[in-house]
């Protein structure tokens, strides 16, 4: 059985009235290759997947040109079965795409989907466990496993539905390292033992090196072919000059984090310098997150955190939310009101440092983000990724808890708004003598400019060492 | 000889079936019949510590000295009477339901409803893909709640900000799913496999009608005190 | 290769994921009533808080409605919520989707007395109006208020319908005026 995927000048766009995110692309998939897709969060990579998966304009958007052909019928006319018989998808969020329970009821689940004889189900779905080593794990509950083992567990239920093409969007998001490396080779595996084709978005470059055939790069709007060269170089990053304070309001004792029994952070004590701004770093799926939902009480966690002295669990949560100020991952979480205007004044309003947030300061740091060609009443949630970035971090600069936490506050921004938002939280925090810690991937860009380094490795937080490493 | 229970659709047929007449059936003594062939059932075939059993009763206690409390005070003719049924009858309607959420699991009550009595699979998989993000949802609620109270506000049940939250949260998340599930080959309106459910001998269908008959006659003919 | 048929016009797997996502979102909310609930439950003055409190229990129905304004909607969207209430809250069982059918079938009506046309004030105000009857006359028989005085019944009817008029009905449509702002939903 062959298969074709081939894209015919596409464009699409989320509404009529937008602006089209993919324009007049053209794109053939060349079986049994293994390919990987880069380009800037936010640039479309996700889209595209969903498009060639047939997601899209189902659940969302319209093509308003061109077409999508799997061996020349429109994927997205095809039944959902029948097409999984040819392509399947891997997403992001490794914990929101099961349908089942259990390992085993999830793999059972697809297999019923594709009317796989109930009497072959049993065995394929020991066969794919054996060839994932996932063995162990068939009763097992997914909503107990790490990032990396729910996405193996998903990897298995395509490889199960025995689709020949593979896509993965962003598929270790939420994989720590080790999980990573051994994911790779086992789609490296599948395309050379089982003939699949392998399909990935990534950010990060890291472990592709003579794995990717072919390159693809989404920038403005058009998909191009790259060379897989890029994935050879090696960018050195400046060490961070270790330089923590010694001022403190927060301090933690014996601090140890936990999921499902499975340890995270050995315990722990510190504290977070005053006046000064710190990065948090440590690979994906470690718990830097996990630290964060600690820290404002939002997981549980063992040990004693304190503030001024005074154990966190003394204070009542609304007072906690007062001391610790959090930017979540996800920008919509942050939003409380319906539009620019009313997030900032609703910050300002209650803002603990009113006498440093006078209006000429706010307008300033506006402008400095670049939001000033906008309308004040813009919904926010019609903002770009970018915006919503920039007006979350805003709001919660202005409300000016005394410690600040930024999950991931720099992703998806262009290189001078990474710049100026970074610029102005290091202002804010020397100002009003905040701690600020900021959990980033943009290490090449955040650690020149910052005071110290933590970092998470081996289940222990610690200051990172000043050894050489790229 | 080991006992069987009753097949999970069986058992949600009676549930209803009693529970809707409970509404109309005024007696003390078929709400006490009903209450102990129920924690009968659910001794023998619970799924649950019997500990878990002793706190649902003991907790429902209250409720159901509020009912008979309430028609003691307020009640207009034959207090005594009225207020014992009310009270029992709390009872009545919380063992007949625990009988069939304390025995089965979620999904092979679902499994079975959609086998033995049509449930759309749409709706089985539906719930049961939601159910698996009951303790993110509930993480998420946290976070909405500190998102507000950063920024000194506190959302209340009454605020609309709150479900406007919630919903575009749900909005996200079935958008999610229902990708995934779809990626994986789930068609809706299509055939799948067969599901796997529990069998239903023809006599269990035999024992629903008899049952319900038997209560209707008891309680509407009967009519015990 | 086999293709969709494009007019088939049911429940999507979406919308039934949406919904039950919805309702466990509302069973943390009612657990975190129910204290005031049961404090109150436990005394004689049980009608008064069941009355008081149900316009939240009902919410999730009209709210399905609006959101997805289709015929049915409304029951389906209430049994659903019902469904998770009773297969993850609670083990009341029968009376918790019983009473939910019967609170979807009150709103539901108010929505089909326009004809399905109207998911706006007049429909919400129709479908509390709906449901506070029909709910009303359920506990003539369910919870025993035939046996309380004509008095008492005017004033629980009052209060079951401010509860339902405000929780199902203006709160529905404050919460819908925000979602349509938004742009999230066509």
């Amino acid at each position: 059985m062959t298969t074709t995927l081939t894209v015919k000048n596409l464009t699409f766009a989320y509404t009529d009235n937008q602006p089209p995110v993919l324009e007049n692309i053209n794109f053939k998939l060349a079986l049994n290759t293994f390919n990987l897709l880069v380009g800037p969060s936010g640039c479309g990579k996700s889209t595209f997947f969903k498009l060639l998966a047939g997601l899209y304009p189902e659940y969302g958007g319209k093509i308003t040109a061109g077409d999508i052909l799997l061996n020349d019928v429109s994927v997205n006319n095809i039944v959902p079965f029948e097409r999984a018989k040819y392509l399947a998808m891997l997403f992001q969020n490794p914990s929101r795409q099961f349908a089942m329970r259990t390992v085993e009821e999830q793999i059972t689940f697809a297999l019923e989907n594709i009317q796989l004889d109930r009497s072959k189900i049993k065995q394929r779905v020991a066969w794919v466990l054996s060839e994932l080593h996932l063995e162990n794990f068939t009763k097992r509950e997914l909503l107990t496993l790490s990032g990396g083992e729910q996405q193996r567990v998903a990897l298995a239920t395509i490889l199960a539905l025995d689709s020949q093409i593979i896509l993965l969007d962003e598929p270790f998001a939420n994989v720590d390292p080790v999980a990573r490396k051994q994911l790779l080779h086992d789609l490296k595996k599948l395309q050379l033992k089982h003939h699949k084709t392998i399909f990935i978005t990534d950010h990060d470059f890291s472990n592709y090196t003579g794995l990717v055939d072919n390159l693809y790069k989404i920038e403005n709007k058009q998909l191009t072919k790259g060379s897989t060269k890029i994935l050879d170089k090696i960018i050195f990053s400046k060490q961070t000059q270790q330089n923590f304070g010694s001022l403190h309001n927060l301090t933690w004792n014996n601090l140890s984090l936990s999921i499902h029994d499975k340890i995270l952070l050995q315990p722990n004590t510190l504290y977070l310098p005053k006046g000064q701004v710190g990065l948090l770093s440590g690979a994906n799926g470690v718990g830097k997150s996990t630290f964060f939902g600690a820290l404002t009480h939002q997981t549980t966690y063992e040990g004693d955190i304190f503030y001024q002295q005074k154990l966190s669990t003394k204070y009542k949560r609304k007072a906690w939310a007062q001391i610790i100020g959090l930017v979540f991952q996800n920008s919509t979480d942050q939003f409380v009101r319906l539009t620019i205007a009313e997030e900032l004044n609703l910050s300002k309003k209650h803002s603990l440092h009113p006498e440093y947030w006078t209006d000429s300061r706010i307008n300033d740091a506006y402008q400095l983000l670049n939001l000033t060609n906008l309308s004040k009443q813009h919904i926010v949630y019609q903002l770009s990724g970018g915006q919503q970035r920039k007006l979350q971090v805003l709001s919660m600069l202005i409300m000016a808890q005394p410690v600040l936490l930024l999950d991931e506050p720099l992703a998806s921004l262009d290189s001078t708004s990474l710049n100026n938002v970074l610029q102005l939280i290091i202002e804010v925090t020397q100002a009003l003598q905040l701690s600020t810690l900021i959990i980033s991937h943009q290490l090449v860009e955040v650690r020149p400019q910052i005071d110290y380094e933590l970092e998470i490795t081996d289940k222990t937080l610690h200051l990172r060492r000043t050894t050489n490493e790229t | 000889m080991k006992l069987k229970p009753l097949n999970p659709a069986i058992l949600f047929l009676i549930m209803l079936g009693i529970g809707l007449q409970t509404t109309f059936v005024k007696s003390v003594w078929l709400n006490c019949i009903v209450s102990l062939l129920s924690i009968l059932y659910i001794i023998i075939f619970r799924r649950v510590k019997l500990k878990t059993i002793f706190i649902v009763i003991l907790v429902t206690l209250p409720l159901a000295f509020g009912s008979w409390w309430s028609f003691m005070l307020f009640g207009t003719t034959d207090k005594w009477h009225i207020a014992w049924i009310y009270g029992t009858r709390v009872y009545a309607y919380l063992l007949i339901g625990s009988a069939l959420t304390l025995t089965v699991s979620v999904k092979q009550l679902l499994f079975n409803l959609a086998g033995h009595l049509k449930l759309s699979e749409t709706f089985v998989f539906g719930l049961l893909a939601a159910f698996n993000l009951l303790p993110r949802v509930r993480q998420q609620f946290k976070r909405i709640q500190y998102s507000a109270q950063m920024r000194g506000i506190t959302y209340r049940p009454w605020q609309p900000g709150l479900y406007l939250r919630i919903i575009i949260i749900a909005l996200n998340w079935s958008g999610d799913l229902a990708e995934a599930m779809t990626s994986q080959g789930f068609s809706e309106g299509y055939q799948r496999t067969a599901l796997q459910t529990q069998r239903l001998p023809k006599w269990q269908w035999g024992l629903t009608i008899l049952l319900l008959l038997l209560y209707t006659y008891c309680g509407f003919i009967l009519k015990p005190w | 290769m086999q293709t969709i048929n494009k007019n088939k016009k049911g429940w999507s797997i979406r919308d039934v994921i949406f919904l039950a996502i919805i309702g466990i979102f509302f069973g943390i909310i009612y657990q975190l009533w129910s204290y005031a609930y049961y404090a109150i439950a436990a005394t004689p003055l049980k009608a008064y808080a069941n009355d008081a409190t149900l316009g939240v229990w009902i919410m999730a129905g009209p709210l399905a409605g609006i959101l997805l304004q289709k015929v049915g909607a409304t029951v389906i969207g209430e049994l659903l919520a019902a469904a998770v209430e009773m297969l993850l809250f609670s083990s009341w069982g029968a009376s918790t989707l019983i009473s939910g059918f019967i609170q979807g079938i009150g709103n539901e009506l108010g929505f089909a007395a326009t004809g399905y046309k109207n998911w706006g004030k007049l429909g919400l105000l129709l479908s509390t109006i709906g449901s506070t009857i029909i709910t009303f006359i359920w506990d003539l028989f369910q919870s025993g208020y035939s046996s309380y005085n004509f008095g008492m019944l005017i004033s629980l009817f009052i209060i079951r319908f401010i509860s339902i008029g405000f929780f199902a009905g203006v709160l529905v449509y404050w919460t819908k005026s925000l979602l349509d702002k938004t742009g999230l939903i066509k």
